[in-house]
């Protein structure tokens, strides 16, 4: 009987599973994918090699890529950008740590309270959040971005925009700044050598402008694990987690499992209430069944998994909210072509953006040639010249929107990938319950019925419609002010990569999964803590930061409910995951 | 005419492109190893099922190629016959034909219980949709031998590579845009499209209410049959999604015993992308934005 399971090692497990072993918790973590011990003999900077979501070493699947990738249904064109794997989707991730807007926490009174996501707000205040934001602040550690060419031509548009610059962690109101990023500033000679020779630690400390954000980050070059420059969990929560008796006082260090797919939550009666008991999980390799029981179990899968885990548990959904409210942000892409150099695919994916609540925002994205190409096509509205797909919006941007691909894509990208700044437009989008995940019909695999993740991108709010037409404009408008020759907006079909509030945690019990603790409303001692818990999409800004605050405070309840303790993060000063202890002991673990 | 191969049967193997692959001009089967005849008399000539799996495998490639230079197009032949080529390499020279059947037929997670019924469909499903099909005069003998091998295959436990329904789909597509191209150069329907045409082509696919999204769900029970329609408007954005990310990704030039490259990628040379190779980190650090390096509350 262990204290407590966590199901799935990605952007929120391991932090309750962190959080709790440091109180001394006897914790397992479960991962369904590989863990990447030994970056710099798994991983490439390739990006085929990398990022192909059917072979990839980041994708959806088990450790065995010679073994197809786990599928999921998508009734719609769409991209839905799963990864397996302990760090989950932060493995792949930029590192941004913005903090949600104010206006989607209950009690928010600012003269634009209205025109947000109303019915769907977190069930407690903005000013509750702030010590958890402030204790993964100080964990992970997040700094405010330093600048490279492709941030010095974002922010030269952004200046033409009549908006101030954000110099606080909080957003109160449209405005521009430096990403805050959970990625160590460049120190040494990180930044500012393109030799290899001078790039090893401790030589170069922090980011050293690599690009290679998206493929992994394992640099600088014999850095300890967790000093690598980007702060995935797999190199921050994840070594803290399974060294915690170096760096807390009475931490036990967490008991980590990958290649371990959780087929089912167990639940029973305990005095009439349904109440968790533990897990199922299959080893990936043998095909073996394990079964393990817990005080307290945690779904920490992600926004898809989470849901089908749910339902073939054949756990209760008794207001039909499991897997619904699914958010995304409703992406789209804008790119510029410019004269002069952009620096387009060198340093952290992105490091500047600008926020425009209650709509949502804007941030520079750098990308290596394929997967710019791939952004390039993926559309609602067709191919630019050819068809439109019953859509194909034209506005401050050259042309129809739609695919920019074939002849016209290749002339583009003969000026030089360096030549192009591209601008993800993100909206805030509202929680809607058409947007969901449901079991499919489609065959099972190996772990049983499948996810199918439907989203209805044309039938969405008419709010959140309207916000992403006037954030695709202020993209072109601060493309153009940056000195883009010609902008192009692609209309991308729902690529889902932001993934939010789909097990959502809400103040009433009509449209929530979650009660405002983080505990499920149907099963007792049984919680969620990762971005589907979240109560919305967080009027855009990326969700790794939110998510890991609510996680903390949702690990503070688990130790306060079922394990008589008392709550740290107001009166503990939080160990930063660089420590050297840590270090040592990974050292020592041959890690 | 044989009662067993009615005429929009035999016109729907014609649109899909396999009756021209195997027959037609050019065609990789002669008449004379379809002639049951010749096979009564010669025990040592392959069942026609035999025959026809490496026809279906050639259809496919070829079909794909008029996808890939579609997604990037180059100096090469699908280039110029879909009247959109170019000087520099294109997805030909960059193996993006090789990376699109390595991810259909070992890599997509796709249910053999789905793709099964899809390929079934698209060799028996469609009703005769009224489009002559000029220039197809194939021996009734020849096609019962060609189409009874067809329903060997679908109906044995063999998984169909599924690069086979997706070639199915791009052709049929092909014939609805361009009846002619049921004939002329290259294999399959698709490849002799012009650039204009293939673009047609998507565009049905990606119509959300498409006839051919309605014909095809007719051969699914309930519930696949929902799934089979957002399929296939999943497909249509995903084939052209994932060429153009293999006609500019490394896939025919990477090693993955060594991981390293043995080239440089097309993709890289076109786009001007690192010219020196992988690097450890670059010198693109300027400062700190208005010289602020922290911010708070």
């Amino acid at each position: 009987m262990r204290d407590v399971i966590v199901i799935g090692a990605g952007g929120g497990g391991p932090v309750v599973a962190k959080e709790l072993a440091a109180k001394g918790l006897d914790v397992l973590l479960l991962e369904a994918g590989p863990r990447h011990a030994k970056p710099r003999e798994e991983w490439t900077t390739f990006e085929d090699d990398a990022n192909n979501p059917l072979t990839g070493y980041f994708r959806l699947g088990p450790t065995d890529r010679s073994k197809p990738a786990w599928y999921r249904e998508w009734p719609q064109n769409s991209f839905v950008w799963q990864l397996s794997g302990v760090g989950g989707t932060t493995q792949h991730f930029y590192g941004n740590y913005p903090r949600a807007y104010p206006g989607v926490f209950k009690g928010y009174d600012g003269a634009d309270r209205n025109e947000y996501d109303v019915n769907h707000r977190f069930p407690f205040t903005y000013s509750e959040m702030v010590p958890y934001f402030e204790w993964v602040e100080a964990i992970m550690p997040v700094q405010t971005a330093a600048m490279g060419h492709k941030e010095q031509l974002f922010f030269r548009g952004a200046e033409t925009m009549n908006l101030p610059v954000q110099t606080t962690k909080t957003t109160r109101g449209p405005s521009y700044r430096p990403q805050e990023n959970a990625i160590l500033q460049p120190g040494g000679t990180a930044g500012k050598t393109s030799d290899k020779n001078l790039l090893n630690y401790p030589q170069a400390t922090g980011c050293t402008f690599c690009g290679y954000c998206f493929q992994g980050c394992m640099r600088p070059n014999g850095a300890p694990r967790n000093q690598f420059a980007k702060r995935s969990t797999d190199n921050s929560y994840v070594p803290m987690a399974v060294t915690a008796e170096v760096w807390a006082r009475g931490g036990k260090p967490v008991e980590l499992i990958a290649d371990a797919y959780v087929t089912r939550v167990h639940t029973e009666s305990r005095h009439g209430v349904l109440t968790a008991s533990g897990v199922t999980w299959r080893d990936n390799v043998s095909g073996d069944e394990h079964r393990e029981d817990a005080r307290v179990v945690v779904m920490s899968g992600g926004c898809t998994e989470n849901p089908r885990l749910w339902f073939n548990s054949g756990l209760p959904n008794p207001n039909g909210w499991v897997g619904r409210g699914y958010t995304d942000h409703f992406f789209d892409w804008m790119i510029g072509s410019f004269d002069d150099y952009t620096g387009n695919p060198k340093g952290v994916g992105s490091s500047a953006r600008l926020d425009y609540p209650p709509y949502g925002g804007l941030e520079n994205v750098g990308l290596p040639p394929a997967l710019n190409a791939f952004a390039g096509t993926l559309s609602d509205s067709g191919i630019r010249g050819q068809y439109r797909n019953g859509r194909g919006q034209t506005g401050p941007w050259d042309g129809p929107a739609g695919r920019l691909m074939g002849p016209e894509l290749k002339e583009l990208l003969a000026g030089g990938i360096d030549k192009l700044l591209t601008v993800l437009v993100i909206t805030d989008d509202d929680v809607e319950a058409q947007n969901r995940v449901t079991t499919s019909a489609l065959p099972a695999d190996e772990n049983g019925p499948i996810p199918k993740v439907t989203f209805q991108q044309r039938k969405r709010t008419k709010r959140t419609l309207n916000n992403r037409e006037f954030m695709a404009r202020k993209a072109a408008e601060l493309l153009r002010g940056a000195g883009a020759k010609k902008v192009y907006r692609i209309d991308w079909a729902p690529l889902i990569l932001h993934v939010q509030s789909s097990m959502r945690m809400g103040e009433s019990e009509h449209n929530s999964v979650l009660d405002p603790r983080g505990e499920t409303r149907a099963v007792k001692r049984l919680f969620i803590a990762d971005n589907s818990a979240l109560s919305n999409g967080l009027g855009g800004p990326n969700p790794t930061l939110t998510s890991q605050a609510l996680a903390t405070r949702t690990a503070e309840k688990i130790f306060q409910t079922y394990f008589d303790g008392d709550p740290w993060v107001r009166k503990e000063t939080p160990v930063v995951s660089t420590d050297p202890r840590i270090s040592v002991r990974l050292g020592q673990l041959g890690l | 005419m044989p009662a067993a191969v009615p005429l929009a049967r035999r016109a729907f193997l014609a649109r899909i492109g396999v009756l021209g692959a195997a027959l037609g001009g050019g065609g990789l089967l002669t008449r004379s190893l379809l002639n049951p005849a010749d096979a009564a008399t010669n025990p040592l000539l392959p069942p026609a099922v035999d025959l026809v799996r490496p026809v279906l495998a050639a259809l496919a490639r070829d079909t794909l190629n008029g996808l890939t230079a579609f997604a990037l197009p180059g100096p090469d032949q699908y280039s110029r016959t879909q009247r959109a080529s170019s000087r520099t390499p294109g997805a030909m020279e960059a193996g993006a034909t090789d990376f699109m059947i390595n991810a259909l037929e070992h890599f997509v997670p796709f249910p053999d219980a789905l793709a099964q019924p899809i390929s079934a469909a698209l060799v028996t499903g469609l009703a005769d949709t009224g489009i002559s099909l000029p220039g197809l005069e194939v021996l009734p003998a020849e096609l019962r031998t060609l189409d009874q091998a067809f329903a060997a295959l679908l109906q044995s436990d063999e998984t169909l590579p599924l690069s086979f329904p997706i070639a199915g789909l791009l052709n049929l597509m092909a014939t609805q845009v361009n009846p002619a191209a049921v004939n002329g150069p290259h294999l399959s329907p698709f490849a002799r499209l012009t650039y204009a045409e293939k673009a047609k082509a998507f565009e049905l696919i990606e119509k959300t209410d498409s006839d051919l999204v309605a014909l095809l769900d007719v051969q699914f029970p309930e519930p696949l049959k929902a799934s089979v329609s957002g399929l296939l408007k999943f497909v249509g954005g995903a084939l052209i999604e994932f060429a153009t990310f293999g006609a500019y990704g490394e896939f025919a030039v990477f090693d993955p015993k060594t991981k390293q490259l043995r080239k440089r990628p097309v993709g890289w040379t076109l786009t001007g992308y690192q010219p020196d190779g992988p690097v450890e980190g670059w010198d693109d650090f300027i400062g700190y934005y208005q010289g602020r390096t922290e911010v708070h509350d």
